[in-house]
């Protein structure tokens, strides 16, 4: 079973007044294995944030089906194993950190000793157990991130799902939300994180999904997706079609960037020297070159712009 | 549903809405000592001091059903889409809670509160008239019936609001109170003395959409004893159908076409935010 699946899910919302139909997600199938940290990006305006909302049963789909740990999206009972930290919010905020979490345990209809721990525990785990008695107005915005990270996970879910939860967060911050989702990995809890920080995606999550205009255009884990490829930015003084055709026997992929630069795809990065030999035996006069292994952010903009031509 | 019901009261409380609590309760106090205060700096005798306490009484009556019904409409017309623009629905809407409770744990929160407003309204005015020797208990027979105000425009603002943003959802809520209003106390007049088939019509029709007069009848009938001479007394003109229009008698199915009315109301309302899309 899985934690999160998406089957043809499509949503289109039609403006009241007329205008032309927006699609938001467009069969979107996607597949979340129970127990993983999972990264979900994408541009702005892909659908990630309709998607969410779809999976946490506050809009409806058009078409399609989504569920969420065996239950159909928006049912009690997946609600009941659910924790959603939104991505905007306002919080009830004349309660102490402890009425607010205490309010939350009760909407998901936790028993009071039970509740009374919990409160401890996620207050201890977000660093607010100082500022429990403190109303949620006088906190600081990263302070106020953190108290909706407690209240998504003050139930113990089987699934918590992230809308951007460090957007706010100073460094400090981001290194705690860090460690929380390494808290809830470490219980086999599934985590949903939708985040445009690629490099904090790169660092907490197993695998990924890269959707673009309402689609899936890119699936799987990290390890995979990131195998070792290598991407050779080339600085050369002129680029010229024999150097071009001698970078592509050693490169899987040539990017020409302009007249002088050149971005290459190497398998390994112990092709990076085979690549500069070839530049300067196919009389390429070569002025720069820096190889990095690839990114998340490589992948992801390389996806969304080959999905784009 | 609890914590929701909760939640509204304190969300009513955080709004300073007790403040208006206080406002009236001083005001009805106030009101109340009127007729003595007249007596004293003018003197008069004690049929008009009892006239004075009565036409009192009937005035802080019409402030109680008014103030009720402007606290339902103030607290219910932010409730849903405000709040859902605002954020705050945001965290709650995934809890393992069907809208239906939210919806209705609103309702009962705003209610709850305006009847503790109206009886505590109810209580201050009975109780400054009866220290002065004049109690009335016409008012306490009246309540349920005043209750009945701060339901009808309250279940009306929320069900506005499960679509429509604050200000919209209380200005249309003012706007069918304020067309009841004018089309009771002025078009009624005015389509009898002239019997104008299109304005009794548009009477009739008001009265539909909005029964407010019915109410107003339903609680005027409570407090009847009390009218000072005269003042209810039908008019020295037309015949009896016109008689009958401007002041139907009141039937006993009214109360349940209220009843019907808020119930109806709740349920579109709760219909409309189950359906739509909340984002």
């Amino acid at each position: 079973m899985w934690a999160i699946e998406t089957r043809n899910l499509r949503k289109v919302f039609r403006p009241l007044l007329g205008g032309k139909p927006i699609v938001a997600v467009d069969n979107l199938n996607l597949h979340v294995p129970p127990g993983t940290v999972f990264g979900f990006l994408g541009p702005n305006g892909a659908g990630k944030t309709t998607t969410i909302q779809i999976l946490i049963g506050n809009v409806y789909p058009t078409a399609g089906e989504a569920f969420v740990l065996g239950h159909r999206a928006g049912a009690i009972a997946a609600k009941r194993r659910l924790g959603f930290l939104p991505e905007k919010f306002q919080f009830h905020d004349f309660l102490t950190a402890e009425e607010f979490l205490r309010m939350h345990g009760r909407l998901a209809k936790m028993d009071g000793a039970t509740l009374q721990k919990r409160i401890d525990e996620t207050l201890e785990l977000v660093g607010l157990a100082e500022r429990r008695k403190s109303k949620i107005r006088e906190f600081s915005k990263g302070m106020q991130q953190r108290i909706g990270l407690a209240q998504a996970i003050i139930h113990d879910p089987d699934l918590v799902i992230l809308d951007e939860p460090t957007s706010a967060l100073d460094p400090l911050g981001r290194r705690r939300v860090r460690e929380v989702v390494q808290y809830l990995k470490e219980r086999g809890k599934t985590v949903f994180l939708n985040s445009h920080l690629l490099s904090e995606v790169e660092r907490s999550c197993d695998e990924v999904a890269i959707i673009n205009k309402g689609r899936v255009i890119k699936q799987g884990a990290l390890d995979e997706l990131l195998v070792n490829r290598s991407v050779v930015s080339i600085e050369l003084k002129r680029v010229e079609p024999r150097v071009l055709e001698a970078i592509g026997k050693v490169a899987q992929k040539v990017h020409p960037v302009d007249e002088r630069r050149i971005t290459a795809e190497v398998a390994h990065e112990d092709d990076v020297p085979e690549l500069a030999r070839a530049i300067v035996e196919s009389g390429g006069a070569l002025m720069g070159l820096q190889a990095h292994r690839e990114t998340l952010e490589d992948l992801f903009i390389q996806a969304v712009e080959g999905e784009g031509k | 549903m609890g914590v929701i019901i909760a939640l509204t009261l304190k969300e009513a409380i955080r709004r300073r809405a007790f403040l208006g609590t206080l406002i009236i309760l001083v005001a009805l106090y106030g009101l109340s000592f009127l007729p003595r205060a007249f007596k004293e700096a003018f003197g008069g005798s004690e049929r008009q001091f009892e006239l004075g306490v009565n036409l009192a009484v009937l005035f802080g009556v019409d402030i109680i059903k008014f103030f009720s019904a402007v606290l339902a409409i103030l607290l219910c017309a932010g409730a849903i889409t405000a709040e859902i623009e605002r954020g705050y629905l945001a965290a709650i809407l995934p809890r393992p809670l069907h809208r239906w409770e939210l919806y209705l744990g609103k309702w009962l929160g705003v209610m709850l509160f305006s009847a503790v407003n109206a009886t505590l309204w109810t209580a201050m005015l009975w109780a400054s008239v009866a220290i002065q020797g004049e109690p009335r208990v016409e008012m306490w027979r009246a309540l349920p019936y005043v209750l009945l105000y701060p339901a009808l425009y309250g279940t009306l603002a929320l069900a506005l609001s499960s679509f429509l943003g604050a200000s919209i959802a209380s200005m249309f809520t003012v706007a069918a109170g304020a067309f009841a209003y004018f089309s009771d106390h002025f078009l009624r007049p005015i389509a009898a003395f002239f019997d104008v088939k299109l304005l009794q019509q548009i009477v009739w029709l008001s009265e539909w959409t909005l029964p407010m007069a019915t109410l107003k009848r339903l609680v005027q009938a409570q407090v009847d004893a009390i009218l000072p001479p005269g003042m209810d007394d039908a008019p020295p003109w037309g015949s009896e159908a016109v008689l009958r229009f401007l002041k139907p008698e009141l039937q006993s199915l009214d109360v349940i076409y209220v009843g019907i009315y808020i119930a109806a109301a709740l349920l579109v309302g709760l219909v409309i935010f189950w359906r739509r899309d909340v984002q």
